[in-house]
C-alpha cells in the first residue's frame, strides 16, 4: 500500500508545484507586457501633447515644411526628455522577455530571418536615447517573424527596428530614437 | 571626301532608324483600358535618372499612361527640399507637368516621412490601396510587415471586387539577384496571404536589376529596381529568370485590358528588353 501511495503523492505534489510555477511566470511575462505598453502609450501621448503645440504635419507640396516640422518635433521631444536613459521604456524586465521571445522566433525560424536580416542591407551603427535616425543610413527592415512575436505596438506611432545588433523603438514621426536594447540581435 | 560625307549620313539614319525602331511601343492601345508606368530605385538624381525620365515622356507621348507606381528608395541620402527637387521633381517635371500622377511605397532608403509629401500620393499613410478602372492596387511597406498590416492587407484584398489584384512594395518575395536576392522571411509571411486572395501580379524593387521571374504558385513577378540605380551584370544565371536585363536602367509599361494584362520594359535609351501578354486571366 506505502509503495503505490508513495508515487502518487509524489506525482500530486509534482503537478501542483508545476501548476503554481507556470501561472507565475505567465503573470511575471503578462506583467512584463503591461507595464511595456503602459510605458509606449506614455511616450505617445507625451509625444502627441508637444506635436498638438507645433503646426501639424500634413500632406503638402513643401519638402521643406516636412523635414522641419520633423526636426522641430525631435527637437522638442528631446528636450522633454532630455534625462531619458536606455531603459526607461525597455525596462530590464520587458528586455528580458523581448530576449526570450526573438530566441523563440530564432530557434523556429532562425535561417529565414538571419537571410532577412542580411537581405535587407544591415547597417552598421550605434544609436543612443533621443538620437535622430541618420538621414543617409538606410532603414534596415525588421524580418516580419520577429514582429509577430513582439508585443504589439501603437500604429503608425514607434516601431521595432534594427540597427547593427540593437533593436530600437523609433518614433516613426520624430524620426528619434526613443529607446533601445543593445546587442539583441545576431 | 564624298565618300566620307556618305559614310556619315549612312551612320546618322541608321543611328536615327535605330532610335524610332528601338521606340516601339508593343501596348495594344485598347480603349478604356487601365494604363501605367513603373519604375523602382530611382531616386539617385545622377543623369540617368533624368534620361529614363525623358525616355518616360516619349513613350507616356505614345502610350498616353496617367500615373506612375514607384516601387521604394524613391529619394537616396536623405530627403531635403533641394534633394527632392533633383532626385524627383525635376527628372520627371514633364511627366508632372502632363498631370501624371505618381504613387510611391517605402523603400530601406526612405524616411517614412515621405507619407505626407503630396506629389507621393500616400495619403499620410505607409500603405494604402487605390482602385483605377477594374485594377485595385496595394502599396505596401515591406520595411515594416507587421501582423497589423498583415491583417490590413487580408481584409482589403478580400473585400476588393477587383478583376485584378496588384501589390507593389520594395522588398521581393523572388529575385535572382546578386546583392539582395529573395526576402525569404517575407516571403514566408506574406506569400499565403496574396495567394489565398486572388492577387495576380507582384512588383518590388531593391535588386538594382530588371526580372520577369518565371511565376510562382499562380501569381507573376516582376523586380525592377534599375529606373536610377543599377547593379551592372548584377543578375544570377537561373532558371527562374523568364527574362532578365542588368545591363542599363529602364522602367516598364503596363495596360490592363480586360482578363488581359500587356507588359513592355524599357531601357534607358528607349530600347524594349522585354515584353508580353499575361492572361487571359480566369475571372
Amino acid at each position: 500500500m506505502k509503495r503505490t501511495i508513495k508515487p502518487l503523492i509524489s506525482a500530486v505534489l509534482s503537478v501542483m508545484i508545476c501548476a503554481r510555477i507556470v501561472p507565475a511566470v505567465e503573470d511575471a511575462d503578462s506583467t512584463s507586457v503591461r507595464d511595456f505598453e503602459k510605458r509606449v502609450s506614455a511616450y505617445v501621448q507625451l509625444r502627441k501633447s508637444i506635436e498638438s503645440n507645433l503646426p501639424a504635419l500634413k500632406s503638402t507640396r513643401s519638402q521643406e515644411k516636412i523635414s522641419s516640422q520633423e526636426h522641430a518635433l525631435a527637437r522638442a521631444v528631446r528636450e522633454a526628455r532630455k534625462n531619458a536613459r536606455p531603459g526607461d521604456i525597455f525596462t530590464p524586465e520587458i528586455s528580458a522577455r523581448i530576449r526570450d521571445l526573438i530566441g523563440g522566433a530564432m530557434q523556429s525560424a532562425g535561417k529565414r530571418i538571419k537571410a532577412s536580416l542580411h537581405q535587407a542591407e544591415p547597417v552598421h551603427l550605434r544609436l543612443r536615447v533621443n538620437d535622430s535616425y541618420p538621414a543617409n543610413v538606410p532603414l534596415q527592415s525588421t524580418p516580419p517573424s520577429l514582429l509577430t512575436n513582439l508585443p504589439p505596438l501603437p500604429r503608425q506611432e514607434v516601431e521595432y527596428r534594427v540597427a547593427g545588433h540593437d533593436l530600437i523603438l523609433l518614433d516613426v514621426k520624430a524620426n528619434l530614437v526613443a529607446d533601445l536594447i543593445e546587442n539583441l540581435l545576431p | 571626301m564624298t565618300r566620307r560625307i556618305t559614310l556619315c549620313l549612312a551612320f546618322l539614319t541608321a543611328t536615327l532608324l535605330s532610335s524610332l525602331w528601338g521606340q516601339a511601343l508593343s501596348l495594344p492601345l485598347k480603349p478604356g483600358s487601365v494604363r501605367f508606368a513603373v519604375i523602382g530605385d530611382n531616386g539617385t538624381g545622377g543623369k540617368e535618372q533624368y534620361e529614363v525620365g525623358m525616355q518616360m515622356e516619349r513613350y507616356r507621348e505614345k502610350a498616353g499612361f496617367d500615373f506612375v507606381i514607384m516601387l521604394g528608395d524613391n529619394i537616396y541620402g536623405g530627403d531635403s527640399a533641394g534633394g527632392m527637387t533633383k532626385k524627383f521633381e525635376e527628372p520627371y517635371k514633364p511627366l508632372l507637368d502632363a498631370g501624371v500622377k505618381f504613387y510611391a511605397s517605402l523603400g530601406n532608403h526612405d524616411n517614412p516621412n515621405q507619407r505626407f509629401y503630396k506629389p507621393f500620393n500616400m495619403g499620410e499613410k505607409l500603405y494604402y490601396s487605390f482602385r483605377r478602372g477594374k485594377v485595385e492596387f496595394f502599396a505596401l511597406d515591406s520595411n515594416y510587415m507587421d501582423p497589423r498590416q498583415l491583417d490590413w492587407l487580408k481584409k482589403e484584398l478580400q473585400n476588393s471586387d477587383s478583376a485584378w489584384k496588384l501589390c507593389f512594395f520594395h522588398h521581393p518575395l523572388y529575385s535572382d539577384g546578386k546583392f539582395h536576392g529573395p526576402d525569404l522571411d517575407l516571403r514566408a509571411r506574406l506569400e499565403p496571404l496574396i495567394m489565398a486572395n486572388g492577387v495576380n501580379v507582384v512588383f518590388s524593387g531593391h535588386d538594382h536589376i530588371y526580372e520577369r521571374v518565371a511565376p510562382k504558385n499562380g501569381i507573376n513577378y516582376f523586380v525592377l529596381g534599375n529606373s536610377g540605380e543599377l547593379r551592372l551584370h548584377g543578375l544570377k544565371q537561373s532558371p527562374d529568370v523568364a527574362k532578365g536585363f542588368d545591363t542599363d536602367r529602364g522602367f516598364m509599361l503596363v495596360e490592363i485590358d480586360g482578363d488581359r494584362f500587356y507588359f513592355q520594359a524599357v531601357s534607358r535609351t528607349g530600347e524594349t528588353v522585354d515584353s508580353g501578354v499575361i492572361g487571359p486571366h480566369p475571372f
